[in-house]
């Protein structure tokens, strides 16, 4: 069995860094939901990583260099982003 | 004086914002566990409360990952949503923490400008006194490979110990983290409950310092990397028999809040 969080190679790291902008700020991830397509081209991402991250594809994520817990939490953020009410339910 | 209260707590985000995937009954009882702590910090009275906690790459993204760090800045804010947090930081202690830290041998890392992680202000947002009490967040790298070993943690914990010890504040020493859980991970649903009852037995036992030769493949495996802030605080509280005021696993998470008597 391997690891669940691995070393992020550097070859992910644009991808890493969309995903923690997802997460993390709030600008990023309102332009994001807006212009998804041109947001990760501005950030600097190929269409194989793009369509991975459009689609939420985790384990293509993962294959493509993502670390787990950012597309974890960036999946979260973009679903509370998009929630038509509130989030808390009790 | 020195340690006057010691407690390890989860801080799943869950459990502040409550979505509808969550037993709402399992929630509040984790909550009033919380509060039982919340009650103990506030009878301790303490000056200063040093929380041991993993980043989420909140505050560290890849431009720079520290293993063991000291936050040292005047405040520090962090936000989940619609929670806004800002605490003060009790900075002649920090700036204790990391001097002596370094002339101890640990290369430290230090920042004034950090966004504060949820595993910080979850715990805080709960267990937090009425009397809000200055922290000193104290970083370990728990998510990005390669994270500081076991025996690295214990080692730091039992050097903040006899820096602690030699302070004049009253000092609680919380640990944020665990017990199983994979956010990210295809066993996301499926965490490693025996895992976390058989540590829970060790620590209630006062074998706290076995941790130390747990290896970093073994907590990775048992869904258990933030288990390191444990670690670091059990160097700290050694073979003191822990309470267990709470285990709540939930179909994600191993949710336990845990209490060391002040030797």
């Amino acid at each position: 069995m391997s690891l669940h969080y691995t070393f992020p190679p550097a070859a992910g790291y644009p991808l890493n860094r969309c995903l923690y902008r997802l997460k993390s700020d709030d600008a990023f991830r309102e332009r994001y939901l807006a212009d998804p397509e041109a947001t990760l081209e501005e950030a600097g991402l190929d269409p194989e990583r793009i369509a991975a991250l459009r689609a939420l594809d985790r384990d293509r994520l993962i294959a493509l260099g993502a670390h787990a817990y950012l597309v974890f939490m960036a999946a979260l953020r973009l679903k509370m982003a998009t929630a038509s009410q509130t989030f808390e339910r009790f | 004086m020195s340690i006057v209260a010691v407690a390890a707590l989860p801080h799943t985000p869950q459990l502040l914002v409550r979505p509808e995937t969550e037993d709402r009954d399992l929630v509040l009882r984790v909550h009033t566990a919380y509060g039982e702590i919340k009650q103990n910090l506030a009878a301790a009275r303490p000056d200063v409360i040093c929380i041991i906690g993993g980043d989420h790459v909140e505050g560290f993204f890849l431009t720079s990952v520290p293993a063991l760090a000291v936050y040292v800045g005047a405040t520090v804010s962090g936000k989940f949503d619609r929670y806004r947090y800002t605490f003060e930081v009790h900075e002649p202690l920090a700036r204790a923490l990391l001097e002596q830290g370094i002339e101890g041998g640990f290369d430290l890392t230090y920042s004034q400008d950090l966004a504060l992680d949820y595993a910080f202000y979850v715990p805080l947002h709960f267990a937090m006194p009425s009397r809000s009490v200055p922290i000193v967040p104290l970083y370990v790298n728990v998510y990005l490979p390669p994270q500081p070993t076991p025996a690295r943690c214990y080692a730091w914990g039992q050097a903040l110990r006899a820096m602690l010890d030699a302070r004049p504040e009253r000092v609680a020493l919380l640990a944020s983290g665990g017990l199983s859980h994979f956010p990210g991970s295809d066993r996301y649903a499926s965490p490693d409950y025996d895992w976390d009852r058989q540590m829970l037995d060790r620590l209630v036992a006062g074998r706290g310092r076995e941790t130390a030769t747990l290896t970093g493949e073994e907590l990775d495996k048992a869904g258990n990397v933030e288990f390191r802030t444990w670690i670091t605080l059990l160097g700290a509280v050694g073979d003191a028999k822990a309470r267990v005021v709470c285990y709540e696993p939930s179909w994600h998470h191993g949710n336990a809040v845990v209490t060391w008597p002040v030797a």
